[in-house]
């Protein structure tokens, strides 16, 4: 936190130094010489010879991931691609199929819907900033019970903490999908993953909520040496495959043939029917 | 790794689904031959037909987020909103997108989902719009010089150079006060439906203007729509629908003309940094 220095009324020189030109950090096309990328040439030193998820991140990330953490990646967009339609982003794609969209527009559409406060990448941004700060206040010696208190908005009310709890069901069958991969791969168990553990160690005693994917998912990824906005926006597309298949399947049937309704399968609560009034003189 | 000893994992939780979906907001009456097709529609009551043959879009546009029909004064004053935000500009980073993908041949019904998506942020976008509303309901009570003086005198972040927004719709834009809001605002305000909000804009204008700030469009939409009633989580998707016009015609524009119609930058414009550069 700064104080900024009081603005100068209509200097313009920021947005002069911009106009007309565009500076890349990242990289870009010379032609007939390399299309750049983070110092890479990308069609001499990265296709071929290293992963799509190794490029993935190194577009966000700005440096190349050893190839275990791509590997990772991708055993984790599998646990995000689901091909059922009653997920919600999943039945956007679904719908847009019934209604004859192209996929480029379904599987947009499915993204932004996925970008939730409930599930999916919308959760990550919380969840990786209540682990960040739990391991804040641990360190500091609090106890893990009194971190999850601290979560309770009521004190009746149960707390409520990104990255545990599901809406649907208690408990997540990707994580020890995920734990296997974790394991396969070498990685160990560090301290945003440990406390992650053990808050759901005492959740599960307190109120029997348990971890979802989400949660591990950021512990793990902290603990890679990510901050939260890289990994949101690492994983900010991760539903798309499950929103491909739903949108296939919708489209390769009859239009609007998915999931139809009846007028009585909407259950109208609102005022009577009535006339519009005259206009006032 | 303390999920691989266990055997049950999940456990479906006893969530109670509704089994039909509740709308308080359109009634359809099904044709006796056919369930799946409405022989009548009601807006709140109201039927469609009826609406058509004796309301204006504006009035309609209002129950259906109210509903009730505004009076005369309320859809004045949606009216001149709309008229007023129709078009962001061709310079707008919105328009900008709409119009890159039409120059670029996208398909013309990508061309509005497009811009309304990036006018969807939290500058200068719809979530300014919410919480721009949210802003001014919590603090609206209070006196409006205060509240600038205790922004004013508060340490924030400071990640970039450029526009300083001091709160959700007002601000700085190319380090200016941006003179159409205002303008708008002197209008707005004369109208009989201009209530608290944007009275209160003005004022909390007043004491930041000494600061090189004003009024924002953000801000501007906020006001308005505040006043007249709407709740702060519509103020995002209302700004983008009312934007939505400018949006679509500056992109189709561009949908037909060569992709020369628009820059696309030689390599002495477009810099790439030593770093990002294979050597």
């Amino acid at each position: 936190m700064s104080l900024r220095n009081k603005p100068e009324k209509n200097d313009t020189t920021f947005w002069d130094q911009r106009r007309g030109v565009i500076r890349s950090q990242k990289g870009g096309w010379v032609i007939n010489e390399a299309i750049h990328n983070h110092g890479y040439s990308m069609m001499d030193d990265l296709v071929g010879k290293v992963s799509f998820f190794q490029v993935f991140f190194l577009n966000i990330i700005g440096k190349l991931p050893a190839q275990r953490l791509a590997e990772w990646l991708e055993a984790y967009w599998i646990c995000l691609s689901w091909p059922d339609a009653r997920i919600w982003c999943n039945q956007v794609g679904s719908l847009a199929g019934s209604l004859r969209t192209s996929p480029v527009a379904a599987v947009s559409c499915g993204i932004l819907a996925s970008d939730s406060t409930r599930y999916g990448p919308g959760t990550t941004y919380a969840a990786t900033k209540f682990i960040i700060s739990a391991l804040k206040k641990k360190k500091s010696g609090l106890p893990v019970g009194k971190i999850i208190s601290e979560e309770q908005r009521g004190r009746s009310s149960s707390p409520k903490i990104m990255g545990y709890t599901r809406p649907i069901a208690n408990g997540d069958e990707r994580i020890p999908a995920m734990e296997r991969v974790t394991q396969k791969l070498g990685f160990e168990i560090g301290e945003h993953l440990s406390l992650a553990y053990e808050i759901e160690e005492v959740l599960i005693k307190q109120s029997e909520e348990k971890m979802n994917i989400g949660g591990y998912r950021c512990a793990f990824l902290l603990d890679q040496g990510l901050t939260p906005m890289e990994i949101y926006r690492l994983l900010s597309p991760v539903v798309f495959a499950g929103v491909l298949a739903c949108y296939t399947e919708a489209a390769d049937s009859s239009p609007e043939s998915f999931f139809p309704l009846r007028c009585d399968d909407i259950n109208y609560q609102g005022v009577n029917s009535r006339s519009v009034p005259p206009p006032p003189n | 790794m303390r999920y691989q000893k266990q055997k049950k994992i999940v456990q479906k939780r006893d969530k109670k689904f509704t089994n039909r979906t509740v709308t308080r907001i359109w009634q359809e009456e099904p044709l006796p031959t056919n369930p799946y097709l409405a022989a009548t529609c009601r807006c709140h009551g109201y039927d469609l037909l009826e609406l058509t043959k004796k309301c204006s879009f504006v009035d309609v546009l209002f129950l259906l987020f109210q509903g009730e029909l505004p009076d005369r004064n309320q859809a004045d004053l949606l009216e001149k909103l709309m008229i007023a935000l129709i078009n962001p500009g061709p310079r707008h980073p919105a328009t900008r997108a709409s119009m890159n993908a039409a120059v670029g041949k996208a398909e013309p019904a990508h061309i509005l989902p497009t811009g309304l998506t990036v006018l969807s942020g939290a500058h200068l976008g719809g979530e300014e719009v919410s919480a721009a509303m949210h802003f001014l309901r919590k603090q609206g009570k209070k006196n409006a010089s205060a509240v600038a003086d205790e922004l004013l005198s508060q340490p924030h972040e400071n990640h970039w150079e450029g526009d300083w927004h001091i709160a959700p719709g007002f601000g700085t834009r190319f380090g200016g006060i941006d003179p159409i809001p205002q303008k708008i605002i002197n209008v707005l305000e004369k109208l009989p439906a201009a209530g608290k909000a944007i009275k209160w804009g003005n004022k909390f204008v007043t004491a930041i203007t000494r600061q090189g700030m004003g009024w924002l469009d953000t801000g501007l939409a906020a006001a308005v729509l505040y006043d007249l009633g709407f709740h702060y989580r519509a103020g995002a998707g209302l700004f983008q629908l009312l934007r939505a016009p400018g949006i679509l015609a500056h992109g189709l524009e561009l949908a037909n003309k060569p992709i020369t119609a628009m820059p696309f930058l030689d390599e002495e414009h477009y810099v790439i940094a030593k770093q990002a550069r294979k050597e």
